[in-house]
């Protein structure tokens, strides 16, 4: 297959180009989950809710985001009542 | 093992290089993590080079993002757009309880730069060697972050040689 042919079937030119976008990709899904999961427990969503949504368990989601999120937040969340819930 | 005959300084650039690693959110320790480390720890032969061709660690950090944000652009993302949405809780980097490695281009760089030591005859890894390990990748992230800011590798190497023939 030629450089040509590949083009056509929307392959990038680059091969490099292509699996650094994945690269890219990657690290920014990752600060995006993290974003969006403190979002949301800071505007009161229990961790139930937030795993439902993003498809996980509740354990999963509490496993990898309690601890950081948590530590953003020195005293409760404006808009929250308790931590764990 | 990792740091036998490393001077401080270098020793000193590789920390500096996790931690600036961490914060752009890689996930390992790239080969443009070890040149931020060298800009950060801002000390020694490297670091002497490297400003003295106006390259500073806001400028590299800036490239970074740069190199990011045009490899999301290439799949119709845009990075603005994402840090828009998201809000300030965006941040790229990655949680303290998670550990990186180095990444095999990096290892490879420092293995180049216990060759340069030897070829030059030195007893001690220095950050002059480090950057030269780093150099010896001419596809590597760090020297087309060196490109974006507009210096050549080949400049920077023979800057970097003035710098080493003045110290003595």
């Amino acid at each position: 297959m030629d450089s040509k042919t590949r083009t056509q079937v929307g392959g990038p030119e680059d091969p490099r180009e292509g699996l650094e976008a994945v690269v890219a990709l990657r690290r920014t899904l990752e600060a995006l989950e993290a974003a969006q999961v403190e979002n949301a427990f800071v505007a009161g969503w229990s961790w139930a809710r937030i795993a439902e949504v993003l498809g996980v368990s509740k354990q999963a989601v509490h496993k990898k985001h309690a601890k950081r999120i948590r530590e953003r937040y020195p005293g409760r969340p404006p808009g929250r009542k308790d931590w764990d819930r | 093992m990792m740091f036998t005959r490393f001077t401080d300084r270098s020793r000193t650039s590789v920390e500096a290089a996790f931690d600036e690693a961490r914060m752009l959110g890689h996930d390992s320790l790239g080969d443009e993590d070890l040149l931020l480390g060298i800009l950060r720890a801002d000390e020694g032969k490297a670091a002497e080079a490297l400003s003295s061709l106006g390259v500073t660690l806001e400028d590299a950090r800036e490239a970074s993002e740069g190199m990011l944000s045009d490899a999301l652009s290439s799949i119709g993302i845009s990075l603005e757009g994402v840090r828009t949405q998201a809000g300030e809780a965006f941040d790229m980097r990655i949680p303290d309880n998670r550990r990186i490695a180095y990444s095999p281009v990096a290892k490879k760089a420092l293995v180049g730069a216990r060759k340069e030591m030897r070829r030059r005859g030195d007893d001690h890894l220095g950050t002059e060697h480090v950057l030269l390990g780093i150099l010896g990748n001419a596809d590597g992230m760090a020297v087309r972050m060196l490109a974006r800011m507009g210096v050549a590798p080949e400049t920077l190497q023979e800057r970097l040689f003035e710098v080493c023939d003045r110290a003595g």
